[in-house]
């Protein structure tokens, strides 16, 4: 029997677990891949967060902090599990690091691995991402944004004029990414006022499907977007970007107008996808417990209700590992997941 | 062409340069009542829907507001050309979520038109000069025994009513003003003529006739400056 929560991952999602765990007063470990905590925001040096601007290192710092300096959180960096026995409450996982392995004894386990952006090269190469260097994706961006150095990396110079392209390696059935990745209408948006902060001289256009700005992202970040800094939204997806002279050339459909575009532009940002992380696909084979379709966890539990629960009891799993989130839902799933762990531990003892 | 304007060639007016056509859309803008009239489009349509000239003719409030939230001034002077008298300014169309005005627009559009003798307000206007002399020298124009239920269909089902019974409709109404037919209608008070006349030169409101028509200029400067002199 052990009152320990094991929880894989130490972005966003495993982090705020973890805080909240140790702040019910439970232990809880943190088994970590990379050298250190923060996740994709810290690996791909996010900017500012949607949707609220708040910038990404000072709290992702903070939440770090928050969840490390608990004397009731062990972090484990640079480590990953490479099995996991027995059953609720009273589980041993097997820790791998440079130097060997170790087993640690844990009652439940959160799964925080989260995800990967959609690689824009995968099966077909899409919009030449990986043959002009004009063609960057919202991952991209976010490190150029960071640094207040929005360049066109042909160049160096600044884009006079930009285009986001919405829904790269989401909703198309053609790459089996059936479903809608959820945050990236929010971030290009986003990142569209940050360039037009930036910029101010520069132009800045979304193409998109659908804009899904739910709840007070409509507010927070579309309407300004539109109304004050002057985003385009043009209503079409671009077929086929061209070269043309030193830039680039973008074919499309404006829907809404009824007819067909073509727009010159100097930086291309592609609106990329969540994608089931490595981790999180390694992790759910590991763990044994089902995944989707699209190799996210399968959420929902016997119930299909509960999103925090998995198909094997005291392994719960949060954020963008059971499917695409935002921010918000991920501290949402964190806290409850926390909540549920604790709840198995005591329920088996 | 600008890089920036969408679409294939839309470049409808090639012999207007492309300086007069953003001069023309900057200064649509600079209206002080722009800011209010358009935020941003959703694109959604209820305008449209709502717009009873939508459903007659080829025009769409939609593009109006999506053309000028858009900044397209390709698209924005063909508007000034094409659209713009297919509204009937009605304002239906205020109903936007997003509180924008495309029948204002269209307000600003076409006092910018007129007031840059822009060729095509010239033309429409044309049509418009027998108008324009009554409604400037007598204060209005259509009388209600004037309602031709076929033509006026957004007044709904009852304009057939009223129009069958006008005359006992009329007189119904105890006052004793536009009792009679369309005559009855231009018998306007000295007063309220001088005042009338007033306005259009205080205003500055002649010399926009000047700019679109300068024979019906003279003759309502004619008569309107005899009536001011005898009153003085």
């Amino acid at each position: 029997m052990s009152e320990k929560v094991l929880i894989i991952g130490a972005g966003p999602a495993g982090l705020e677990a973890a805080r909240t765990v140790a702040d019910l007063g439970y232990t809880a470990v943190m088994v970590e891949k990379r050298d250190r905590v923060g996740g994709t925001p810290d690996e791909f040096h996010y900017a500012q967060l949607t949707h609220h601007f708040r910038d990404s290192e000072e709290a992702m710092n903070e939440l770090a902090a928050a969840a490390t300096a608990s004397a009731n959180v062990e972090l484990l960096t640079s480590s990953q599990v490479a099995a996991l026995e027995g059953e609720v409450g009273n589980l041993t996982a097997t820790i791998q690091n440079g130097s060997g392995s170790k087993n640690i004894e844990a009652g439940a386990v959160i799964l925080a691995t989260g995800f990967q952006h959609f690689d824009p090269g995968r099966e077909t190469q899409y919009y030449n991402y990986y043959s002009f260097p004009d063609v960057i994706t919202i991952a991209d961006l976010e490190g150029m944004l960071k640094a207040h150095q929005v360049v066109r990396p042909s160049t160096g110079q600044p884009p006079e004029r930009v285009a986001f392209i919405q829904c790269v390696g989401s909703r198309d059935r053609q790459i089996g990414n059936e479903f809608c990745s959820k945050v990236c209408c929010g971030i290009a948006s986003k990142q569209a006022i940050e360039i037009r902060q930036q910029l101010p001289d520069s132009r800045v256009m979304i193409f998109y499907i659908d804009m899904r700005m739910y709840g007070y992202w409509e507010n927070e970040l579309y309407w300004p977007a539109q109304e004050q800094y002057r985003v385009n939204y043009v209503k079409g997806l671009v077929s086929e970007i061209l070269p043309k002279g030193d830039r680039l050339l973008v074919r499309g459909e404006d829907t809404t107008m009824g007819r067909p575009m073509e727009v010159v532009l100097d930086l291309v940002v592609l609106s990329v996808g969540m994608e089931p992380s490595a981790g999180t696909r390694a992790m759910a084979a590991t763990l044994n417990i089902e995944q989707n379709k699209y190799g996210f966890v399968a959420a929902g539990g016997s119930t299909r209700i509960d999103p925090v629960a998995t198909s094997r009891p005291g392994i719960f799993v949060v954020g963008a590992a059971s499917g695409p989130a935002d921010l918000d839902d991920t501290f949402s799933s964190a806290g409850l997941a926390a909540a549920r762990a604790i709840a198995a531990i005591r329920r088996a003892g | 062409m600008p890089e920036w304007t969408l679409g294939k060639v839309t470049n409808k007016y090639p012999d207007v340069p492309y300086e007069e056509k953003e001069r023309l859309f900057l200064e649509t803008k600079a209206d002080p009542r722009y800011p209010g009239y358009i935020y941003g489009c959703y694109e959604c349509g209820i305008c449209v829907s709502a717009c009873p000239s939508a459903r007659f003719y080829d025009y769409s409030p939609r593009v109006i507001a999506q053309a000028m939230a858009r900044e397209d001034v390709e698209r924005f002077y063909e508007i000034m050309v094409e659209d713009i008298c297919n509204c009937a300014q009605c304002f239906s169309c205020v109903r936007c979520p997003r509180q924008n005005n495309p029948g204002g627009l269209v307000t600003i559009i076409r006092e910018m038109a007129v007031r840059n003798g822009v060729q095509e307000a010239r033309d429409v206007l044309q049509g418009y000069t027998r108008v324009i002399y009554k409604v400037m020298l007598k204060g209005n124009q259509v009388s209600p025994d004037m309602l031709q239920p076929d033509f006026f269909p957004d007044w709904g089902p009852w304009v057939a009513g009223f129009k069958g019974n006008m005359k006992a409709w009329r007189q119904a109404i105890p006052v004793d003003t536009l009792r009679g037919v369309t005559d009855a209608a231009w018998r306007t008070d000295d007063e309220t003529l001088r005042e009338l006349y007033t306005i259009w030169f205080e205003t500055g409101n002649i010399d926009i006739i000047q700019e679109v028509d300068e024979g019906l200029y003279d003759l309502l400067v004619d008569v309107m400056e005899e009536e001011l002199e005898e009153w003085e």
